[in-house]
């Protein structure tokens, strides 16, 4: 065998790996630490990153930030379930914890929502989350925020628009078509145009209305200019559908179909295109430019009427630039 | 074995007993707790390959930065520290730092207390279609234009458009009650985009002899492609400080909002000859070359954006009364002006004295809301809301068109909306809701227009044309009803209806020319049988029904339906205009969880919208658009190291175009759209499929695999087709590939730190 002491330190070290494997099934000599959130020894004891329910992700988070005494526990989110921790004898399951924010047995939508507005209601962007439309739909934070994910979908643009997309299906069928924001692309987000969690404007927008809301990108529609476009000023989604359309600009119809809402349509000639066999009544070497091609085709109406956001060209004299919108 | 060796070996084995002894402890709670509680971090670097060419990758990459280049970079990085003992995050994130449409975003904050963050953001829009012109310099200011000899054999032009935007920002708390937040955002946006001008003469903006042949008569017209020369820049402020109470949140901030246009005007110049509607030279088959009475209009200076700027202060907030009755608020003054030189934008012939339009808009906005649970199972909502857009910029006579004078057109509108709304809880689950919302919109300029006293003659105001009468007032009031269920814990379901009817104040007919303003008449007295009468002021009546069911039908299965309808009717003294818009939609969406590691997605939704609109020389056009969206998404764990992805979409969409005759149509009108069949359909197809594996070569190192193909077709008439394209009066044509095929794949290595 030679030298038995040269095994010495090989002994050692298999018993201490004895010892420590015991260690798994031995009563735990001290009160368990804390892992990620303070307090939270004891849901971590089951809850560990092997759980069915996996929490500790949580503490990659702005929630998980131990050194910002506003944190929460878990307790003050999920109650102090002390009969999800300790399970009452004679009963067959484990009851869930007193506030539970997935799945069946879910809480109801106040508990639920009171426990992230219990801090966040003062936030800036969330002061009109109260009466507005997700609020009176019932719509949880956790509908829509994962809370304990590293990465939470509705906070990043790329992937914000699906959890929207969850109820807004209409425009998820928008944002499909040729002509659109560049959301499904990930430059944008839903959020960009909304604010969810409430505020002034119509519709959730971020600003105080649609036209202000537009002109944080599109600040050029603004003006005043010398001769304005009334229903331009007035909101822009009068003409745009803003999550998208097969139309050329996010234009809710075709123009001169758009255009003749409110227009009385000049030159007589149905709506045509190039190509149709039209007679020479209608189109010649020398017929008037208000032909039906002219406004159905290229930019329609457009073609002539060109500022249609408004022009401030102060011009006095014919062709009035009012009357051209150049 | 050296004494090295065997020093070695026991040290080992030492630390070997000591590890083994603190293992338990190491593998169930603080490598994990480790991992879970530290911020991650990644970078991913790789490359793409996209077959075809920049117009078969033309709608695919409209904004994604992969239209124009076969060989792409893949980068993005995401980086964040977190320093525990301060709670002081450093983070970092970049994401498609190789495209032309890149973000960055830096931000050093200790949470709670302080945070900076500077931003860049860039992003390209090409326009899809491709010019094809001999227009010199598009794009600039002063392009010129001349007759392409034959279509199609010019240069091809394709548009786009670069913002580059950079924000820094930051907030501080000052105690546990106050804060500040400040941002500044500066953004360029260079390019151009599609634009013209047109002209047919005469027309009662150039009555003969303007533009018109003096010597034999002749009218002619022409279209013009002139790209818009882009390049502005905006900025943006916003400041906010907000007392945090032990009830109540109240904040008053600042943002101002400035655009700057570095083009002040478009001015082309058109040499040689255009060509007839025929698409031949003026002159050839009848009439005569471009006139100088056209070309002198064609060569007018266009207006570009002005120069403007707003600045907005304002205090907001909310106020818990009680535990269950909360109020919000808020009060907004904005101060909007434009101010743009005319001359320095190269804009000429102002009237008299009047160097810059002088532009202001004032807009004061109030707002009040208030929620209660008045009993236990009672919830209220009533909330109410003011604008007041005031348009106080000055009049003047912009318009002189012979004997009629006209000065420019301001635009103020007051808005005032409330709401009120109930939740009652019933039994059985049951919550039901019933609301009533208003709105009036004031348009008072329309009822006593201002108007300018020149002494010699009747006093001037804007001019109102094309359209048969205007309204000051509208004013809409909606009942809403809705129930909510869930039945057990499996099946929630809702359903709401609403009904709203807008009215108004009596029409406004717009006084014969050489008078200006308007005069109110009764419905039957402006009855026009073919008058067109603006939507937006329109009596409507809107009906909307949406229904929604979430079924939990098993475990780890999910299923949601979706239903939703609308119509909105729309009445005036006329038979022409808009008449009836409607929407429907039916959905399904599925969640199932195959097991641990498969989750598979999918959803299919049908909608349709249609749009009646009928106008006044005869023709009624039935407009409908029709789509079928669909999705399927999987993704699973094949192993501990590989993770597979799937996601199919397909859209379909085919807007038709259905046009008709009354009897007020022409004989030509009747006889054209008997042969010609009317507009063709215009359809867009996409599939698309995407394709990603992930292996972890260990813990920190994944290697990537992307395969994206899609296929889109849109077929549609807007620019014509091969065999008849549009072709402007100097023959540029614009043409996209109508079936568009890429594949993408991508290649990517995946390094994750902490």
């Amino acid at each position: 065998m030679g030298n038995p002491g040269k095994y010495l330190h090989v002994f050692a070290a298999l018993a201490g790996l004895v010892i420590s494997l015991g260690a798994f099934d031995a009563p735990a000599a001290e009160p368990r630490k804390d892992l990620v959130l303070k307090g939270d020894a004891k849901c971590t004891r089951c809850h560990d990153a092997d759980s069915e329910f996996p929490v500790l992700a949580i503490g990659r988070t702005r929630h998980g930030t131990q050194a910002d005494g506003r944190t929460p526990t878990c307790t003050s989110c999920h109650g102090e379930s002390e009969k999800h921790v300790n399970k009452p004898e004679g009963a067959k399951e484990r009851l869930k914890p007193d506030v539970l924010y997935r799945g069946a047995g879910a809480s109801g939508i106040e508990a639920r929502n009171e426990a992230c507005l219990t801090c966040h209601r003062t936030d800036t962007k969330r002061s009109h989350w109260e009466g507005s439309t997700h609020a009176t739909n019932d719509v949880g934070c956790t509908s829509c925020h994962q809370v304990h994910a590293s990465h939470d979908k509705v906070r990043d643009k790329l992937t914000q628009s699906e959890v929207c997309f969850a109820c807004h299906k209409e425009q998820r069928t928008q944002v499909a078509k040729p002509s659109h924001h560049p959301i499904p692309e990930g430059k944008m987000g839903c959020s960009d145009c909304h604010n969810p969690h409430g505020s002034v404007g119509p519709k959730l927008m971020k600003r105080d209305s649609v036209n202000e809301t537009c002109y944080t990108c599109h600040m050029e529609k603004r003006g005043p200019f010398v001769h304005v476009h009334e229903p331009v000023a007035e909101d822009c989604s009068n003409c745009h559908n803003p999550h998208g359309t097969t139309a050329e600009s996010l234009l809710k119809a075709r123009p001169p179909f758009l255009c003749h809402q409110c227009h009385t349509p000049h030159g007589g000639n149905v709506a045509q295109i190039a190509g149709q066999g039209q007679p020479s009544s209608m189109l010649s070497a020398t017929t008037s430019g208000k032909s039906g091609i002219n406004y159905t085709m290229a930019r329609g109406c457009v073609n002539c009427h060109t500022q249609v956001h408004g022009t401030n060209n102060p011009s006095t004299t014919n062709p009035t630039p009012q009357f051209n919108f150049r | 074995m050296t004494s090295f060796d065997r020093n070695s070996s026991r040290r080992n084995a030492v630390l070997l007993a000591a590890l083994a002894l603190a293992l338990p402890e190491l593998v169930h709670a603080e490598d994990d707790a480790t991992d879970a509680a530290q911020p991650a971090g990644e970078v991913r670097v790789g490359a793409a390959l996209a077959s075809g060419d920049p117009r078969s990758r033309a709608l695919f990459g409209q904004y994604n930065g992969l239209r124009d280049d076969d060989f792409n970079l893949l980068l993005d990085i995401d980086y964040a520290k977190r320093d525990d003992a301060t709670g002081t995050w450093t983070r970092f994130t970049g994401r498609n730092l190789g495209l032309d449409s890149r973000e960055l975003r830096a931000q050093w904050d200790r949470q709670g207390d302080w945070k900076v963050f500077g931003e860049y953001w860039s992003l390209t829009r090409a326009y899809p279609r491709t010019i094809n012109t001999s227009l010199q310099n598009p794009g600039s200011t002063t392009p010129t234009v001349s007759l392409l000899a034959t279509r199609g054999t010019g240069t091809n032009l394709d548009l786009q458009t670069e913002r580059k935007r950079a924000t820094v920002g930051g907030e501080k708390w000052f105690g546990p009650h106050l804060m500040l937040e400040a941002s500044y955002t500066a953004e360029n946006k260079d390019g151009s985009r599609m634009f013209g001008r047109g002209f047919t003469c005469p027309s009662g903006a150039a009555p003969a002899p303007t533009c018109t042949t003096m010597a034999s008569g002749v009218n002619q017209w022409a279209l013009l492609m002139l790209p818009e020369p882009i390049n502005s820049t905006t900025q943006q402020f916003d400041a906010k400080l907000t007392w945090i109470g032990e009830r109540f949140s109240v904040t008053t901030g600042y943002y101002g909002s400035f655009y700057d246009n570095e083009n002040g005007a478009l001015v082309p110049t058109v040499t040689g000859n255009l060509n007839n509607p025929l698409g031949n030279p003026m002159g050839v088959g009848g009439g005569v070359p471009l006139t100088a009475g056209l070309r002198n209009i064609l060569q007018l200076p266009m207006a570009l954006p002005p120069d403007n700027q707003a600045h907005q202060y304002f205090l907001s907030g909310n106020y818990n009364i009680t535990p269950s009755t909360r109020a919000t608020f808020k009060y907004a003054y904005t101060h909007a002006t434009q101010k743009d030189d005319f001359l320095a934008s190269g804009l000429t012939g102002a009237p008299a004295g009047i160097t810059n339009y002088g532009g202001v808009v004032d807009t004061t906005l109030a707002q009040a809301g208030l929620t209660a649970r008045p009993l236990p199972k009672l919830s209220v909502l009533a909330s109410f809301r003011y604008e007041d857009r005031e348009d106080k910029s000055p009049l003047a006579l912009y318009n002189i068109e012979g004997a009629n004078r006209f000065t420019n057109g301001t635009y103020s509108l007051k808005k005032t909306a409330g709401k009120l709304e109930g939740t009652y809880q019933l039994p059985q689950g049951v919550r039901a809701t019933v609301g009533f919302d208003y709105e009036a919109l004031d348009r008072g300029q329309y009822s006593s227009p201002e108007c300018i006293d020149l002494g010699d003659g009747p006093c001037v105001g804007d001019s109102v044309a094309g359209i048969t009468a205007l309204r000051a007032k509208t004013d809409e009031t909606t009942w809403r009803a809705g129930l909510r269920r869930a039945m057990g814990e499996n099946v929630s379901g809702s359903i709401t209806y609403s009904h709203a009817d807008r009215d108004g104040s009596p029409w406004l007919k717009p006084a014969a020319l050489p008078a200006t303003g308007v005069t109110e008449v009764s419905d039957a007295a402006i009855y026009n049988r073919t008058g067109i009468f603006p939507s937006i002021f329109m009596n409507r009546k809107r009906d909307k029904v949406r229904a929604q069911a979430d079924w939990s039908a098993a475990e780890g299965l999910s299923v949601q339906f979706t239903a939703e309808g609308g119509t909105d009717e729309y009445s005036a003294p006329t038979e022409k205009g808009l008449s009836k818009t409607g929407m429907r939609l039916y959905g399904i969406d599925v969640g199932y969880a195959l097991s641990e590691a498969w989750m598979l997605n999918a959803y299919y939704s049908y909608s349709e919208q249609t749009l009646d609109v009928a106008h006044s020389t005869g023709y009624i056009a039935k407009l409908k658009d029709r789509n079928s969206t669909a999705g399927f998404t999987l993704k699973g764990q094949v192993s501990k190291a590989l993770q597979v992805g799937a996601d199919l979409y397909y859209v379909n969409d085919r807007n038709i175009y259905d046009q008709s005759l009354d009897s007020a149509a022409s004989a030509a009108n009747v006889a054209f759209l008997a042969q010609s069949g009317g507009l063709p359909d215009v359809t867009f197809r996409d599939v698309r499929l995407k394709l990603f594996a992930t292996y972890a070569v260990n813990k920190s190192n994944d290697v990537r695999f992307d395969l994206i193909h899609d296929h889109q077709r849109l077929n549609e008439w807007t620019w014509g087709s091969d065999a008849s394209p549009f072709a402007f009066s100097d023959n540029t044509t614009v043409s996209l590939q109508p079936n568009q095929r890429v594949t993408l794949v991508g290649v990517s290595w995946v390094y994750r730190f902490r």
